[in-house]
């Protein structure tokens, strides 16, 4: 590793330029990075690596590299958007330039009328995590005080919820990984489920790598045998949708092999008896019958994790984006707890976040059921708190809303009306779109804030130009629970505004600014933000501005000014249930919702690539990405490949219950032969989201992505796409 | 202290990110000089890049007509003098990686010069910056003779640069590192 010589790295500033640093627009892994600013045009221009960033010491994945081409794009929103004829939803056409008081009064005259007819609740706000956490507190407050509405969710009930369901569950907090990533290289033993970690969190891999240069062991849980299940010592090549029986599997194994740590149980865990009976079930065989799985390597894995002195388990979406993902993320995390490996360096658990903000974004009430600080609208004493704070009397606090997915059933069923979508793309990312944008085109009235005009911006009424990441300043919370500093580097392109300032100016058009006027700017969101989260178990009031510069970031929770945060969770043994204890959680096996059967024979999932970021609404548009994958296509296995008579390269028909889509072939012995991939970053007809499956988790109500059932038809006729 | 370019083949996951990079160092003109192929697509997802070696004894330079491929006092080969390449493309066809690429539009051929505006200085390239996964490293010789004691492998070949076009400035481990780590347990 670079590691120590990286705080001497210098950086190269080029003549007419200054160096303004911050980290990446894109993933959990916020990757620190200096942007190139040209002194003369004030302009964006460039990247220098950020060395003495400690979590990734100037690396960067190739969105990384290119991310700041986003923001003088020529694709960018310079002006509000207006579509006068409401049949041309769901296309491109009809907008016309508008000034920002038009759209504001179209907006405030359309909001009136509808909570005047319908009701408050006739209202909603779709949002997401992309975005720094004083605009996702803010967000959360427009809505519930703002707009008065109980219906507020975002884009992290298709990303992060099961794994904020499980560790809640199981440790009673939720924050996203246990340990500092700088731990990672130095483990013993990582076990790695359902996460291409090579390309969505690129820059960990030299960090997992490492643990296998120093001889210790790496084990990878995926239906394909991505770049990272290449060099594993032992790969589960698990049929898609059956995790929770191999980590039921694994857990008999390392009990009955006593790998277990009695002392650690005994004391701080609740579930273990309950549990050991439960898993007695799973031996080698049965697991191997159900996951698809050699018998032999689940032994393996199971010796090589309960031997290792210290080890993590690591997961992602491929576990959570199931009907059971909650159960999952608790089942791989009994892994640590029955063998006490957490609560101490170089062991523990971590899920890796899949959007920049995808921990901060979910902890300060942009979930329907959530305020900040983590806390529940269901708990009267939370709501209390918050409403106090805010100014509000608790009466006025609207009731816990709906999840994002389900919220489309609302809209369908006309108890939501209006809308009013930020920082997201659902007319790509939900699950079962043909239907999703059906009711998006159907809507009375729907308001978009992007930078680009988005497949979603398709279904609006209004559009709204926002910033880039580059354009504003605030925090970030990274995959570790690390609060970071993102700046500004250049000021808003065209007539762009930050979402905290359209809200706020949104909420005075509204009659509501006595609650919103005193923020002026990003830092006024960020000391109410952190006032809003004191006392919260997400408590961000010590973690100042500052102190993040000063620290490297700072680590939640983080109670106080002197509080220097908390990098490693659980050192003194504490969980977070009210007895102080964890929970090993006896988890029955469910199978996915649907099971391939003679119609549909094939197990589809979806996934990423190192190129793409989400919906791709922004790498789409950025060159270098788009020249490196341009397209989606669906990968086969040869033996699969033969049998349907289908070559390298030719387009098939890919077809579901709930929809069809045309896809270049691409044949790869590297996955299972009774499942086919598509990555998901892609628009309009080549959306895979057209053929994905909603059945939901029911705690996370997270749609079951990554499992279902599909079938290949070879055309007679060729087609060109 | 010398530092070298050191290449880990056996890191690679194909993200691409050192092509990217490349195109941000002050001298390249936004284009980059380098490649990545992937090894055997149809059957796994084992990927390599491929860069300039800077080879001691340059064949494209010895190619050149027109002298005008230098090699600056760190060792690095530079891309041809905008004065004086002629456009003949031979180092095109001398170099036996294919490294040099030619730009039909100016009728100039560019290649990797190592970043030489960063290392000259001391600075790691952009590529070497930027790789997620340390496939592509900026080490001192102490440090690279560290590696070739900790990888000691069986089949002797732990450099494939002398195998290949002499002596490189650059140094390669090729895919197998693996086979010589002693595990920890
Ligand atoms: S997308 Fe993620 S891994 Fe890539 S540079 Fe950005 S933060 Fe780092």
């Amino acid at each position: 590793m670079q590691k120590d010589k990286s705080g001497k790295i210098e950086n190269v500033v080029h003549p007419n330029e200054k160096l303004v640093k911050t980290h990446c627009s894109y993933c959990g892994m916020q990757c620190g990075m200096n942007l190139r600013v040209n002194t003369v045009s004030n302009k964006i221009v460039g990247v220098e690596p950020r060395y003495d960033w400690p979590v990734t010491l100037g690396k960067m994945c190739p969105k990384g590299v290119t991310a700041y081409q986003q923001t003088n794009h020529s694709d960018r929103l310079l002006k509000p958007l207006i579509r006068d004829d409401a049949s041309l939803k769901g296309t491109k056409e009809g907008f016309r330039e508008a000034s920002w008081e038009e759209a504001y009064d179209l907006i405030t005259t359309k909001f009136k009328e509808l909570q005047t007819n319908y009701g408050k609740n006739s209202l909603s706000v779709y949002s997401g995590v992309s975005m720094t956490n004083e605009k996702c507190y803010l967000t959360g407050k427009f809505a519930r005080v703002g707009l008065q509405t109980r219906y507020i969710d975002y884009n992290g009930r298709f990303c992060m919820s099961s794994a904020a369901g499980g560790f809640l569950r199981s440790f009673g907090v939720d924050r996203g990984s246990t340990l500092p990533w700088t731990d990672i290289h130095e483990t013993d033993c990582i076990f790695m489920a359902g996460s291409n970690t090579a390309e969505c969190h690129p820059t960990s891999m030299f960090r997992v790598w490492a643990v296998q240069e120093r001889g210790g062991y790496l084990i990878v849980v995926d239906p394909r045998e991505t770049p990272i299940a290449r060099r594993a010592d032992v790969h589960l090549d698990i049929k898609p949708g059956t995790d929770l029986a191999l980590a039921n599997g694994i857990l008999n194994l390392l009990i009955q092999n006593n790998y277990t740590d009695e002392h650690f149980i005994k004391n701080h865990t609740n579930g273990f008896e309950e549990t050991k009976e439960l898993v007695k079930l799973f031996t080698p065989e049965y697991t191997s019958e159900i996951t698809g799985v050699d018998p032999e390597k689940i032994i393996r894995a199971a010796e090589l994790y309960g031997k290792a002195p210290n080890a993590i388990v690591m997961f992602a979406r491929g576990i959570e984006q199931q009907v059971k993902g909650v159960d999952n993320v608790s089942g791989y995390t009994n892994m640590a707890l029955i063998t006490g490996k957490i609560g101490r360096p170089k062991s523990g658990v971590a899920t890796l976040t899949g959007q920049g903000n995808g921990q901060g974004g979910r902890e300060h009430g942009q979930k329907a059921d959530a305020l900040p600080g983590y806390r529940k609208i269901a708990n009267p004493e939370h709501v209390k708190e918050v409403s106090a704070f805010w100014g509000i009397d608790p009466s006025e606090m609207p009731k816990p809303g709906v999840s994002a997915y389900e919220m489309f059933g609302l809209m369908e069923e006309k108890t939501i009306r209006g809308l009013y979508l930020l920082c997201s793309n659902p007319a790509v990312s939900a699950p079962n779109l043909n239907y999703v944008r059906k009711v998006m085109k159907e809507l009375d009235f729907m308001v978009c804030a992007d930078f680009y005009l988005s497949e979603s911006c398709e279904f609006a009424d209004v559009v709204l130009p926002t910033t880039t990441w580059s354009e504003d300043e605030g925090t970030v919370t990274n995959l570790e629970g690390r609060i970071i500093k993102i700046n500004k580097a250049q000021e808003p392109v065209g007539e762009s505004k930050p979402d905290w300032q359209i809200q706020i100016e949104l909420a005075e058009r509204l009659g509501r600014g006595k609650y919103f006027s005193h923020l002026k700017t990003a830092r006024d969101v960020a000391d109410e933000f952190r006032g809003a989260s004191k006392g919260g178990y997400a408590d961000y009031f010590g973690a100042t501005w500052d102190k993040i510069d000063k620290q490297d970031g700072v680590f939640w929770p983080c109670k106080s000014e002197d509080d220097p945060g908390t990098p490693h969770m659980f050192l003194d043994k504490k969980f977070y249930h009210p007895d102080g204890k964890a929970k090993i959680c006896a988890l029955p096996y469910r199978p996915p919702a649907e099971e391939p059967d003679e119609v549909y024979p094939l197990r589809l999932t979806t996934g990423r690539v190192v190129y793409h970021y989400l919906s791709g609404n922004q790498t789409r548009r950025i060159k270098f990405l788009n020249d490196m994958c341009p397209e989606p296509y669906v990968e086969v296995h040869p033996e699969k490949a033969m049998e349907y008579g289908i070559e390298h390269d030719e387009i098939i028909r890919l077809y579901t219950r709930r929809g069809q889509a045309f896809y270049k072939v691409k044949i790869t012995e590297a996955i299972r032969k009774d499942t086919v991939f598509v990555p998901y970053s892609f628009g309009h007809d080549e959306s895979i989201n057209l053929l994905t499956i909603d059945a939901l988790d029911p705690i996370s109500r997270m749609p079951e992505f990554k499992a279902c059932a599909a079938q290949i038809e070879k055309l007679e006729i060729k087609k060109v796409l | 202290m010398k530092q070298r370019l050191y290449i880990e083949l056996e890191n690679c996951i194909g993200c691409r990110s050192c092509l990217a990079a490349c195109t941000q160092c002050g001298g390249h003109e936004e284009r980059n000089r380098n490649y990545v192929y992937d090894v055997n697509p149809f059957v796994n997802r084992q990927t390599m890049p491929l860069m300039c070696l800077h080879c001691v004894n340059p064949a494209c330079a010895r190619s050149c007509p027109a002298q005008a491929i230098q090699i600056h006092e760190t060792g690095a080969v530079l891309s041809a003098l905008v004065e004086k390449c002629i456009g003949c493309q031979n180092c095109t066809i001398a170099c036996p990686y294919g490294i040099p690429k030619f730009d039909t539009e100016q009728n100039l051929m560019y290649k990797c010069d190592l970043c030489i505006d960063r290392t000259k200085d001391g600075i790691p390239p952009m590529c070497a910056s930027v790789c997620p996964t340390n496939t592509l490293q900026w080490l001192t010789e102490e440090e690279i003779e560290m590696k070739q004691k900790q990888f000691n492998l069986d089949n002797g070949k732990w450099t494939a640069s002398m195998k290949l076009e002499g002596e490189t400035n650059v140094r390669v481990n090729l895919p197998g590192i693996l086979q010589g780590v002693t595990k920890l347990f």
